[in-house]
């Protein structure tokens, strides 16, 4: 997912910032402490168990440690190291091509996952008792980003494509909180009445594009409408002018340099108050808070229909937990009892909160205000992967279908027009597979 | 017997570096003549697809558009480059105090690195330039000229800016080759300093023009790190160089074949054009 993999630059200057004073960063290992003496007289019969724990988010690799020191006082017998390499998924290519899979492995839904559990690298967890610990909505996500219906991981961290405000801006412009597309459109155009700018988009970096699009295309899209779309019975343009049409209505509500502004323009111009509304996804709030610490800001559910009760929100998963399917049943039994600990409801509502991300684990707890009003989506399951997750690689490769929405909504062409691009190049693409 | 040790001695001194050159060079672009017949996508099996991969390329408008705009680009800047590298090495050769101290001012935007200058600038474009036009109210001027249509003339200047100092560089070294002798000449047939440019230095630096010219278009064509920098071929795909289409969409779009069979009609066409520039160029060379 391109968002995240973004979201990781930044968060690695982030983590060079906190952690770089003191905690060492790549490979950490926290052993038990073995002078314990309610351990010694045991610890002949059981038999110490080593795992290697991979994840793939540097900003959280003390939150880890810290996860697993509190692991050992409770599993003496087994030890958890972690390593965060710079680049994990070519690490992970590396191990697997070595033949020593880490045994627990914490990354994003991302192609390397997808190909990975295709080609059976990870163990099978259907009909365990840990599926019923996490929301069905995202194991489901996860089994139809593979396209098996066997679960082979389960989510543990998910980001969500609300509207980011700026709540003083709002009561600057008495104007409320919106919840369907007529009344968003009506708030935009109240604040561009009052000489402000309602929408702040940093769409010089093409994939910014993106997060809207998947937000509006998804709640357009009909039931099928990738395997109707395969089977050449739909179309980009049949389908979706709703969604190209108010792609272009953002656009002519956003900032006047809007394809000048890039990423992290956008982030601080925004953060400090340049506009009212900002157009991405819940991974950028510790930036905006970092660029101006005093910053308000608040989120809703992006109103994709003018049918509150109907539009769902966009929302992938961050972070999910497989386990190496290395057929070794002691280590096998060990890292489960690691998954076991991380699916409690405490560890994961810290973990989460740590992360900036919401927790599909039932009974975890949002404690970010500004991500509360998102939460009863996220509980009910009223989600939807991002819609890009199912186009065919080359037409997302490279920003293929960014770039498209790039330059025809910088060339303010029509909505029909960017919608037959979309499909020429979906042609194109899938002619490619 | 002393003739055969010597060439025996030039010949084992090649050896390790023509060896080098065949392998890192020569050898991977054999290969990747060798994939453009074929639908590799860059891992996995792959089939021989004969001439189809080249047969595409022609109906192919994103292929087609970049060749425009490369041609477009590297005219305007080959053109701008030598003008203004042209002039400032006049006025370097000429009486100027610190002569030395202005000539390696001017060849310092070529020690830094494309990426960094691109950098810069792009800070400068997205920043600086918008509010300094809008505190003047020119309100056209107040955008990101790579948020624009123009975005393209964003590109020439970067790369005029640093390109400059190179062929400068060289200009000054011909116009170092002309003796003092020749202008006394001029001078004393009453030649202007206009006659005198043309009829006396432009045909004697005429070889550091044409390799100026070559070594411009060459650049030019083949650029890459300032757009990845300024632009990443936006918006949308109006700034997409050849360079720029092989390597995003043969690595990163999984068509690896494809777009070597790209990159071996563009090492053609760069081949061509080098040739005619020799060869127009070196006719209106002039020796003393």
């Amino acid at each position: 997912m391109k968002q995240e993999t973004k979201l990781l630059a930044v968060g690695v200057t982030i983590a060079g910032m906190v952690v770089g004073c003191g905690a060492n960063t790549n490979t950490n290992s926290t052993t038990p402490n073995s002078g314990n003496s309610t351990n010694t007289g045991s610890a002949q019969t059981v038999p110490q168990v080593q795992l290697n724990f991979l994840q793939n988010k540097p900003e959280v690799v003390t939150q880890w440690n810290k996860i697993i020191q509190e692991f050992h006082k409770k599993n003496p017998n087994i030890t958890v190291k972690q390593v965060n390499p710079p680049n994990t998924d070519t690490e992970l290519q590396a191990d697997v091509a070595k033949g020593q899979v880490p045994d627990i492995i914490a990354m994003g839904a991302d192609a390397t996952f997808i190909q990975m559990a295709n080609n059976g690298i990870f163990k099978s967890l259907a009909g365990r008792p840990e599926l019923a610990k996490v929301s069905p909505s995202y194991t489901k996500m996860l089994e139809a980003e593979v396209g098996k219906s066997t679960p082979f991981a389960l989510p543990y961290t998910a980001n969500a494509v609300p509207i980011i405000y700026n709540q003083t801006l709002f009561k600057k412009y008495h104007v409320a909180v919106p919840t369907t597309w007529n009344q968003l459109i009506a708030v935009a155009k109240k604040i561009k009445a009052a000489g402000g700018t309602p929408f702040y988009n940093g769409w010089k970096d093409s994939w910014t594009i993106a997060v809207p699009w998947n937000a509006l295309a998804t709640n357009e899209e009909p039931a099928n409408f990738f395997t109707q779309l395969k089977a050449n019975k739909t179309s980009f343009t049949k389908a979706l002018p709703t969604a190209a049409a108010r792609m272009k209505q953002l656009s002519s509500l956003g900032n006047s340099n809007e394809f000048g502004t890039d990423y992290n323009d956008a982030n601080s111009g925004f953060a400090n108050g340049k506009g009212a509304m900002y157009l991405q996804g819940t991974w950028v709030l510790p930036v905006l808070r970092q660029a101006n610490p005093n910053v308000k800001l608040g989120t809703f559910v992006f109103p994709a229909t003018n049918q509150p009760s109907k539009t769902k929100m966009v929302s992938g998963i961050d972070s999910l937990l497989a386990l190496a399917n290395s057929g070794n049943s002691t280590k096998e039994q060990a890292a489960m009892k690691f998954v076991d600990f991380l699916l409690q409801p405490a560890v994961a509502t810290e973990y989460a909160n740590v992360a900036g991300m919401f927790s599909p684990v039932k009974g975890a707890k949002m404690q970010d205000a500004a991500l509360r009003p998102l939460q009863s989506y996220i509980t009910a399951g009223r989600v939807v992967d991002f819609a890009d997750h199912y186009y065919p690689p080359a037409m997302a490769a490279g920003d293929q279908y960014e770039s498209l929405l790039q330059g025809a909504l910088s060339k303010n062409q029509s909505a029909k027009s960017i919608l037959q691009q979309m499909d020429t190049l979906y042609k194109q693409s899938a002619a490619h597979e | 017997m002393f003739r055969m040790r010597l060439s025996w001695a030039y010949i084992w001194m090649t050896i390790p570096a023509l060896g080098l050159f065949m392998y890192f060079h020569t050898w991977p672009t054999l290969h990747g003549l060798m994939y453009s017949f074929t639908n590799w996508n860059g891992f996995g099996p792959f089939q021989w697809i004969g001439f189809s991969n080249y047969a595409a390329l022609f109906k192919d408008p994103q292929v087609i558009h970049s060749y425009l705009f490369t041609f477009q680009f590297a005219v305007v800047t080959v053109i701008l480059v030598n003008v203004l590298s042209l002039i400032i090495a006049l006025a370097l050769n000429s009486k100027i105090v610190l002569p030395k101290t202005f000539k390696a001012l001017y060849f310092m935007p070529y020690v830094l690195s494309t990426l960094v200058v691109s950098y810069i600038f792009n800070y400068l474009f997205s920043n600086v330039e918008p509010s300094v036009a809008s505190a003047l109210h020119l309100t056209n001027l107040a955008q990101n000229i790579l948020g624009t249509n123009w975005a393209w003339v964003g590109i020439v200047i970067v790369a005029c800016w640093q390109g400059v100092a190179f062929n400068t560089i060289l200009y000054l070294a011909g116009l170092q080759t002309i003796p003092e002798e020749v202008y006394e000449a001029s001078m004393i047939d009453g030649a202007s300093p206009w006659t005198n440019f043309w009829k006396v230095t432009f045909p004697l630096i005429a070889p550091f023009f044409t390799i100026n010219m070559v070594l411009a278009a060459k650049n030019y064509l083949q650029v890459f790190d300032q757009i990845v920098a300024l632009t990443n071929g936006g918006p949308g795909t109006a700034t997409q160089s050849v360079a720029f289409v092989i390597y995003t969409n043969g690595f990163g779009g999984g068509e690896l074949a494809y777009q070597s069979a790209n990159a071996a009609v563009f090492l053609i066409i760069l081949i061509l054009i080098a040739l005619l520039q020799v060869r127009v160029l070196q006719g209106r060379e002039v020796q003393l």
